[in-house]
């Protein structure tokens, strides 16, 4: 009799256990996917930004007497921000800080390239450039806010994990926390893009 | 040191912020409106045109067109503070992220025009920079607000128009309702068919007609239950928005769409 309500209460905590490991994980799951896709909606702007720079470097570029060592720097910043990307998966924080840097380089060549067109009358008055302009400004406001977004997510993630008792089951599946956006240290007012 | 600092430094630095962030961002409109002026630029009849012109539009079409007008933004770009404060609020139907916000910072002389993700499509950023600069700045540079702002909405409204209908504002049919009344149904035939056989029984015991007995049966248990029956039934409310004024915010999402300018 004594055997059996040993085993009858070990089987009920093992029932429990395993149910409360079953709703973790797949909270754990549900919130990653989130960051994921938030993590992939920083990315779409970001390549947004990457091909309207491309738009604005051709459009630059007729003008034969532009700045070239502007252009150039522009050019190569692109270029080295379109090689870092980052697996939602492995969000850590060199990376995160990797591809944030590229990114704020990017940022500062473009910001210098406009600058520079403040000299040059015909191309501040060209539809195309015009065009252009606006949405890059757009194209920075929504990166402004897909990484609120992403921090926002991040954050929510993270304190799930990291929370007694999920840290045991975020330790036992090998979740781990993700990295944070940091303010840009150039534009801590947000990225923008004066005109 | 450490231990102190930890313990209550950084809940006290976090609390302070939390308080901070609070009260740069006022709190959603109870009762809920669309034109919010928190610096009194308008006057009450202007406010009231603007507030029945969009309720009637948010009514028709679902759209969600809010204005706010504040005296700043803080240290917040007005575009961020704009899509944080629409976030918060909720501008805009839920599954369709189809509300705007026009905010004005009077005394940052800013203004910007914040679109739901499903009106970039109808009112794209480019658009939304021609309102600001050929309706909104003209009229704000003359101290014209209420001008401004009611061009603007009628230009946005315009283009609005026909992205989305109010037909799935219609309240989803009530199951619930039709449920809790056939159960309520099912329990009053049951008793009275319960009644009935007792009657019934008494009838074919005591010799007696079905009729008086029937009368005797539900005198008798009016007298036993007074209070039954005697329920008061509660007004219930079944969703559908009041035809006076606005019903709230949906829910909306904004993604960064829209565009500003000053005066």
């Amino acid at each position: 009799m004594k055997k059996w309500i040993i085993i009858g209460t070990l089987v009920l905590l093992g029932v429990l256990i395993y149910r409360f490991a079953v709703r973790g994980y797949n909270n754990m799951v549900t919130l990653q996917e989130a960051v994921s896709k938030a993590w992939s909606d920083v990315e779409t702007q970001y390549q947004r930004r990457l091909d309207l720079v491309q738009n604005l470097v051709n459009t630059v570029k007729g003008y034969a007497d532009f700045e070239k060592s502007t252009l150039t720097q522009v050019v190569e910043a692109r270029a080295k921000a379109t090689q870092v990307t980052v697996d939602p998966q492995n969000l850590t924080p060199e990376k995160l800080r990797e591809f944030q840097s590229a990114q704020s380089e990017m940022s500062s060549a473009l910001s210098r390239l406009l600058v520079v067109v403040e000299r040059y009358p015909d191309l501040k008055a060209n539809q195309n450039f015009l065009e252009l302009q606006a949405q890059l400004e757009g194209t920075e406001n929504r990166i402004a806010v897909s990484r609120n977004k992403f921090n926002d997510t991040a954050r929510e993630y993270n304190t799930f994990i990291r929370r007694f008792p999920q840290n045991i089951l975020a330790g036992w599946f090998g979740f781990a926390s993700k990295a944070y956006f940091e303010a840009d240290k150039e534009a801590s007012k947000a990225p923008k893009v004066e005109f | 040191m450490r231990f102190i600092k930890n313990t209550f430094l950084l809940p006290l630095l976090i609390l302070l912020a939390l308080s901070a962030y609070a009260q740069e961002f006022p709190p959603s409109p109870n009762p809920p409106r669309l034109v919010n002026d928190y610096t009194g630029t308008l006057t009450p009849d202007e406010w009231q045109t603007l507030e029945s012109k969009l309720t009637a539009y948010n009514d028709s079409t679902s759209t969600q067109i809010s204005i706010v007008i504040l005296s700043t933004t803080y240290d917040y770009p007005i575009s961020q503070y704009a899509f944080q404060l629409g976030e918060k609020w909720g501008i805009g139907r839920k599954e369709k992220n189809n509300g705007a916000l026009i905010l004005v910072a009077k005394d940052d002389r800013e203004v910007f025009i914040a679109t739901g993700y499903g009106l970039e499509g109808a009112i794209p950023d480019a658009l939304a920079k021609r309102i600001v600069e050929m309706q909104i700045v003209p009229a704000f540079k003359q101290g014209q607000f209420y001008r401004g702002l009611n061009e603007a909405t009628d230009t946005m409204m315009k283009l609005a128009a026909g992205e989305y209908t109010a037909d799935d504002l219609k309240p989803p049919f009530p199951y619930e309702l039709v449920i809790i009344i056939g159960v309520f149904i099912l329990i009053t035939l049951t008793g009275i068919y319960a009644s009935y056989r007792q009657a019934k029984r008494f009838a074919k015991t005591n010799g007696i007609d079905l009729h008086t007995a029937w009368r005797m049966i539900n005198a008798a248990r009016r007298v036993q239950s007074g209070s039954w029956g005697s329920f008061s039934s509660g007004r219930g409310s079944f969703g559908g928005s009041s035809s006076r004024g606005f019903g709230g915010f949906g829910g909306g999402s904004f993604g960064g769409g829209g565009a500003g300018g000053r005066w």
